[in-house]
């Protein structure tokens, strides 16, 4: 698939902002982020078989970040996500969720990096593929910390719908199509407000 | 009714054979117990009845209402009414309890939901359980208590309305108060279905104590060794299960 045009966009949180953003994306993207002294920043991206590239930058003192990042791969696609700690006692929770249908790869670069004089900063990120065939994934969770005062974590898991998870669904009278569908709406769209995302629900459907 | 007869259960991957020869019959209104000592298969038995991925019934056969439901899928097993009250119930980030049962009712009935009648048993339910109104708005199991988690499995029974229940180790984890509002929703189950028969699997007797007994089966070694009344389960605490090791004949109510 040749992919061409990539938007670029740049969003800045001023001072003491708070900011949500909730969008579907049925292209290629880059967006940069910069938020400021006390600014907070809410996103809830749903990527439609896209690559997308995010950096955000928490520039001033307790700047807070939450991010989830939620995509159906049909193709071969790739998410990099790089979060830059420029400032003391900023905080950054990063949620990473890809679904690959098919037998083809899709790869998640997640970088946390915390400056050294960035001190008492929490930064962490949960990433998680599921392949619903035989998909080749990826994930490179990243942390580079040049601090000793910091809170951080990272998780990643790359498979299928646990059996467990079905077995409890289907022990409940529910088909296995549709504890499918209920698992991948809740892997999907967990947190996410299904009114605003029309789109993104048919590609559920669809799925 | 439920028959269990000459069953072999066997771990898929390790081969191994769990349960040897078992068999118990239990008839609509009646309510069974199992106990035995831990590793003698009585979860194994229970996820066998329902199907679960990881054990194979190799020999004998089950039947509900008179039927084979050896070779049906997990969830048609549900469908004809039989329910597994979890020991370590399952969370699912992301499903509502509410989207769970509004999925499974309709399922189970094969129509749609009447969202009246469906939200007033809910509400009934939710009530006599003593959980706030919101929980069913939260992710199934997800952020609960021990004690939460058993009370989201009788929550399940009240709306689905099975016919045949088991309760694999439902008291354990459960304070006082919490394992009196289960056994005390449990008989109020019981008593506006009557039909309804009860499997219950437990180390010990203090939850038959809120139950109504007909029979305590003692299992031991994958198979049930003896079979009584309460009077055995009292027998069972006073004395343990090493009292049994010398086991007379199997006088199961067969």
């Amino acid at each position: 698939m040749n992919k061409i045009e990539v938007k670029e966009e740049i969003i800045n949180i001023e001072n003491d902002t708070e900011k949500q953003i909730e969008k579907v994306s049925d292209s290629d993207t880059k967006t940069i982020y910069n938020v400021g002294e006390n600014g907070w920043l809410v996103v809830y991206l749903y990527g439609i078989n896209t690559s997308n590239v995010v950096e955000i930058n928490l520039n001033g003192e307790n700047a807070k970040v939450e991010f989830h990042y939620n995509m159906i791969n049909y193709d071969s696609n790739s998410y990099q996500i790089t979060v830059n700690h420029n400032c003391s006692h900023t905080e950054s929770n990063i949620y990473n969720h890809g679904l690959n249908v098919f037998d083809h790869s899709l790869r998640f670069d997640i970088n946390g990096i915390v400056k050294k004089d960035s001190k008492s900063c929490i930064c962490n990120q949960e990433n998680q593929i599921i392949n619903l065939k035989d998909g080749h994934s990826t994930i490179l969770p990243n942390l580079l910390i040049d601090n000793y005062d910091v809170i951080s974590s990272h998780s990643a898991f790359i498979g299928k719908f646990q059996e467990e998870l079905l077995f409890y669904l289907m022990s409940r009278g529910i088909s296995r199509k549709t504890s499918y569908q209920l698992l991948i709406k809740g892997f999907l769209l967990n947190g996410g407000n299904s009114n605003l995302l029309k789109s993104f629900m048919k590609q559920i459907e669809k799925v | 009714m439920i028959e269990i007869k000459n069953i072999s259960v066997k771990i898929k991957e390790e081969d191994k054979l769990v349960i040897h020869d078992l068999s118990l019959t239990i008839k609509d209104g009646e309510v069974h117990a199992i106990m035995g000592p831990n590793g003698t298969g009585k979860s194994t038995l229970s996820k066998a009845i329902m199907g679960h991925y990881k054990y194979e019934v190799v020999a004998g056969d089950i039947l509900m209402d008179g039927e084979s439901i050896k070779k049906l899928e997990v969830n048609e097993r549900a469908k004809k009414g039989i329910f597994l009250g979890m020991q370590d119930p399952t969370v699912i980030d992301g499903v509502t309890n509410s989207e769970l049962l509004k999925n499974a009712k309709q399922e189970i009935t094969g129509e749609h939901i009447n969202y009246f009648d469906f939200i007033k048993t809910v509400d009934n339910a939710l009530k006599n359980l003593e959980f706030e109104e919101g929980m069913v708005h939260r992710h199934v199991n997800k952020g609960f208590s021990g004690g939460e988690k058993k009370k989201n499995e009788i929550l399940q029974l009240k709306v689905l309305k099975p016919k045949f229940i088991i309760l694999d180790e439902i008291d354990s984890g459960l304070d006082v108060d919490s394992l009196r509002i289960v056994c005390e929703n449990i008989n109020q189950y019981l008593k506006e279905n009557k039909d309804a028969s009860v499997l219950i699997i437990t180390h010990y007797p203090r939850i038959l104590e809120y139950i109504k007994l007909d029979y305590v089966h003692i299992m031991n070694q994958g198979t049930i060794k003896k079979t009584g009344t309460m009077e055995l389960a009292k027998e069972i605490e006073k004395l343990g299960y090493h009292s049994i090791n010398d086991i007379r004949e199997n006088d199961s109510n067969e």
